[in-house]
């Protein structure tokens, strides 16, 4: 029952999608309140159906049914139940479905939060955001149907892919960043409203930088949480390579990035608004870009699944919107009101906001070329080449320093113009604590410029950030007599939007000296050692004291233990890994990482010899890396408390 | 209608589609066998100490050819399977060779000291071998036969098994 159940589940939301697609526009069109209302209900609808299809296909791979298509492709008898729910997201089919699914959810919670605002935008943003859903709503009804009817089936099926059922993180990582990448849609379908009704008001560019916020925070954590995924799995002791998923997920974040900065100004000086416009515009397009590189198989990556049909359609669709986007834009661009303040300068906060615009798109553009350079040279020349990590590090390290600088003078620097004194009184204490963690830092024996780069830069801008966020308190105290604490609390309520966003920048800050600190002075070996006796390697003495074999129903795992002590006291046991799964030819690791405040001891077993005598071990120790999920928990507070909704006072209508 | 946002709409996206779109039929998996049973494109590079060395002058015998990095995690996994592979079969006249990509002499020269390694590590200027050989990425290890013939490519680190099974069939 099903495969037919589930399909009919889809086709409801599909008619309902094009029903709402087509009154979203009328809507929009005509500002009738029926149409609106007609809107808003299609995408309940196409909420209730897509959410009925995704529990019937988790019916089926929870019930084993392999008479539906996806559960004889990815599931299994042996599977745990965890990781059965989770293979909804392993494979292409279900992925797309529940791709649908988060577009689904965003789209009711979109009709249901703009009910009774901005009449002139949300149907059109709402209108968008189903078209868009017919086209993936369409996939799960044709060509990526997960809920085919297989009509042989087996009694047992082979399982999702081992790297996928390896981790926790598998579990929350791809759901987050599919909420941040199928999120998108929302600002984008907000950008179209805006020019298809030629109104760009300070309350829509407010509303728009709102929808961006929840999207772009649940992209970061997806982001971060991948990179730790990797870092805790892949067994090298890496959270980034800049493969081309990963780049696929980091340039919409760059742009959206972008946007929420250029927002600001848009909102202030209403400047930038057509700038603006284009980067959610380009910020939509890299998701679907992204999506295309993992789905059509073009891409050689870790992600990548299988080749489909996919890829041809995808690619048509990804074709279409940028074409109907640039002639949107080409089209109304003119209409939107120009600008009525002019920007003041050198030295003022639009300024500074203009720089950090540059330096993001620049790392976009430097992003999509190393991506698709390999590609476009096969192209060319047939052969195809990687231009591999150095390209990308050599080209990003100056950008992120740039930014880092920005971020430090940017919310020092005043609206408008800046008065010479301010700017003194301003940036003395962080250029003070720049220069002296650099002398510092070069007196306590770091030479590596990048890594005291870095650390001043650091160091600048987290001073800077720590007196926006105090400043205003502390003058509220003095001015009120107040005391300190409440005062700053007082302040951060009233001004959460700010406080957050500085925040945020407190953790890009975290993240940054994880970055330099455990990419610049990591340490490596690789050593065999034999059971009873002990190696050392960076104060770290490692024992093995010996390997068993465990048995689970659907692998099997060969552990190595090792005693751990540090500079002479116990730390623990590592017990690093090689599972073996069924149906597979590979061993997949597990490594163990020992963290610490200071520093993680990585160690990855890369071979036990048939009795077990001997255990090669892969061993990385990386300072600070704690910091960087650290960092990314401390953007995420930002972001909740800067996008936190205000509670709207009745007298201010 | 803004005639320079088309334009400059334009001149960003038709390039980037028709790219995309000219990357259909070309299987990023099943490429790397494209140069298997085909002859092993010669080459003649340095090694890191200087001395010449040349593919030619391994004819006649099994060759693994190792196309690895010091900035690519991976092929540190995979050292210790080259090392134990070049411990055990060297001896049986199989040839191992890495040939460094995109990298510091320097770095390889230190990575080395401490890994240990029992082959010749060669400098490719330009990356004219890497090309030759179609590497998309770090480590690629080709196998190529007594005949000269690459019988195996594999993308990605070499597991024990692999290694084990392609050079018993070489030999």
């Amino acid at each position: 029952m099903i495969p037919e159940l589930g399909r009919a589940a889809v086709l409801i939301g599909l008619a309902a999608c094009s029903i709402g697609a087509v009154t979203g526009m009328w809507a929009g069109k005509t500002g009738r309140a029926d149409a609106w209302n007609w809107t808003r209900y299609a995408a309940f609808v196409f909420a209730g159906a897509i959410a009925v299809a995704v529990g019937l296909m988790q019916a089926a791979l929870i019930g084993h049914d392999y008479s539906v298509k996806y559960v004889a492709e990815v599931g299994s008898n042996e599977t745990p139940l965890t990781f059965t729910i989770v293979s909804l997201w392993s494979s292409l089919d279900g992925s797309i479905l529940l791709w649908a699914l988060i577009l689904a959810l965003w789209a009711a919670a979109f009709a249901w939060k703009m009910k009774d605002e901005h009449p002139e935008h949300a149907p059109w943003a709402l209108g968008t955001i189903l078209t868009i859903g017919i086209f993936f709503t369409f996939l799960v009804s044709g060509i990526a149907n997960p809920f085919e009817r297989v009509p042989n089936p087996l009694e047992n099926g082979p399982g999702p892919n081992p790297l996928l059922q390896n981790h926790i993180l598998m579990i929350i990582h791809p759901p987050t960043l599919y909420l941040g990448y199928v999120g998108m849609t929302a600002p984008f379908g907000m950008a179209c409203a805006a020019l298809f009704s030629g109104n760009m008001s300070t309350a829509w560019a407010r509303a728009i930088r709102r929808w961006m916020l929840v999207p772009w925070t649940c992209l970061t954590v997806g982001i971060i949480l991948g990179g730790w995924w990797s870092y805790e799995v892949l067994g090298w002791g890496g959270y980034w390579a800049w493969d081309p998923v990963e780049n696929a997920s980091f340039m919409p974040w760059l742009t959206a990035t972008a946007f929420i900065h250029s927002s600001m100004v848009m909102e202030r000086k209403e400047h930038l608004k057509g700038w603006s416009i284009t980067l959610v515009m380009a910020s939509f397009l890299l998701t679907l870009l992204g999506t295309f590189m993992t789905r059509s198989g073009v891409f050689n990556s870790v992600h990548s699944f299988t080749q489909s049909p996919i890829g041809p359609v995808f690619l048509g669709f990804l074709g279409v919107c940028l074409v109907a986007c640039v002639i949107l834009l080409a089209a109304r661009i003119d209409s939107l009101s120009p600008p009525t303040k002019k920007l003041e300068g050198p030295w003022s906060r639009e300024v500074a906001f203009l720089g950090n615009n540059l330096l993001f798109t620049a790392f976009t553009f430097t992003v999509l070329l190393g991506t698709v350079y390999p590609l476009l040279n096969e192209v060319m020349t047939d052969v195809q080449i990687s231009v591999g990590e150095p390209y990308f590090n050599r080209m990003s390290v100056p950008i992120c320093l740039g930014i880092l600088f920005l971020m430090g003078v940017g919310p020092a620097l005043p609206w408008g113009r800046t008065e010479p004194g301010v700017l003194m009184q301003r940036l003395g204490v962080p250029t003070a604590t720049a220069l002296a963690i650099a002398i510092g830092g070069y007196a306590a024996g770091i030479r590596e410029p990048l890594a005291l780069m870095t650390f001043s830069l650091s160091g600048f801008a987290g001073a800077v950030t720590l007196r926006e966020l105090t400043e205003p308190g502390r003058q509220r105290a003095q001015a009120l007599g107040e005391p300190l604490p409440k005062a700053l609390i007082h302040t951060w309520k009233t001004g959460h939007r700010r406080a957050g966003g500085y925040i945020v920048h407190l953790g890009v800050v975290f993240i940054a000296v994880a970055i330099a600190a455990s990419s610049v002075y990591r340490s490596e070996a690789e050593m065999t050692i034999r059971e009873g006796s002990t190696k050392s390697f960076m104060g770290y003495d490692i024992t093995y004291t010996g390997t068993e074999r465990l048995d689970e129903p659907h692998r099997w795992s060969r552990v190595a233990r090792f005693d751990i002590q540090k500079n002479g006291s116990p730390l623990g046991q590592a017990e690093p890994r090689l599972n073996h799964y069924k149906k597979m030819n590979q061993a997949i690791g597990t490594p163990t990482v020992m963290s610490g405040l200071d520093e993680d001891l990585y160690l990855s077993l890369v071979q036990v010899d048939t009795e077990g005598k001997m255990a090669s071990l892969s061993i990385v120790v990386e300072p600070l890396v704690w910091w960087l999920w650290f960092g990314g928990g401390v953007m995420l507070l930002g972001s909740i408390i800067s996008g936190w909704p205000t509670r709207r006072r009745k007298d201010a209508a | 209608m803004n005639w320079r946002v088309l334009a400059g709409g334009a001149a960003i996206s038709v390039p980037l589609v028709a790219l995309l779109a000219a990357g259909f039929g070309r299987d990023p998996k099943l490429r790397s066998n494209a140069l298997e049973g085909r002859p092993a494109p010669a080459f003649t590079l340095q090694t890191l100490d200087g001395e010449p060395f040349s593919l030619d002058e391994a004819r006649g015998a099994p060759v693994v050819v190792n196309f690895w990095s010091t900035w690519c995690q991976p092929c540190k996994i995979e050292h210790p399977v080259l090392m134990s592979a070049a411990e055990s079969y060297g001896p049986n006249g199989v040839h191992f060779v890495a040939v460094l990509y995109q990298d510091d002499a320097s770095k390889a020269r230190a990575f080395l000291n401490r890994a240990g390694s029992h082959w010749p590590t060669l400098e490719d200027p330009g990356g004219r071998t890497a090309i030759a050989y179609g590497v998309a990425g770090v480590p690629e290890t080709f196998f190529i036969d007594k005949t000269g013939t690459i019988i195996r490519k594999v993308a990605g680190p070499v597991s024990q098994e692999i290694m084990v099974t392609t050079l018993e069939q070489m030999l």
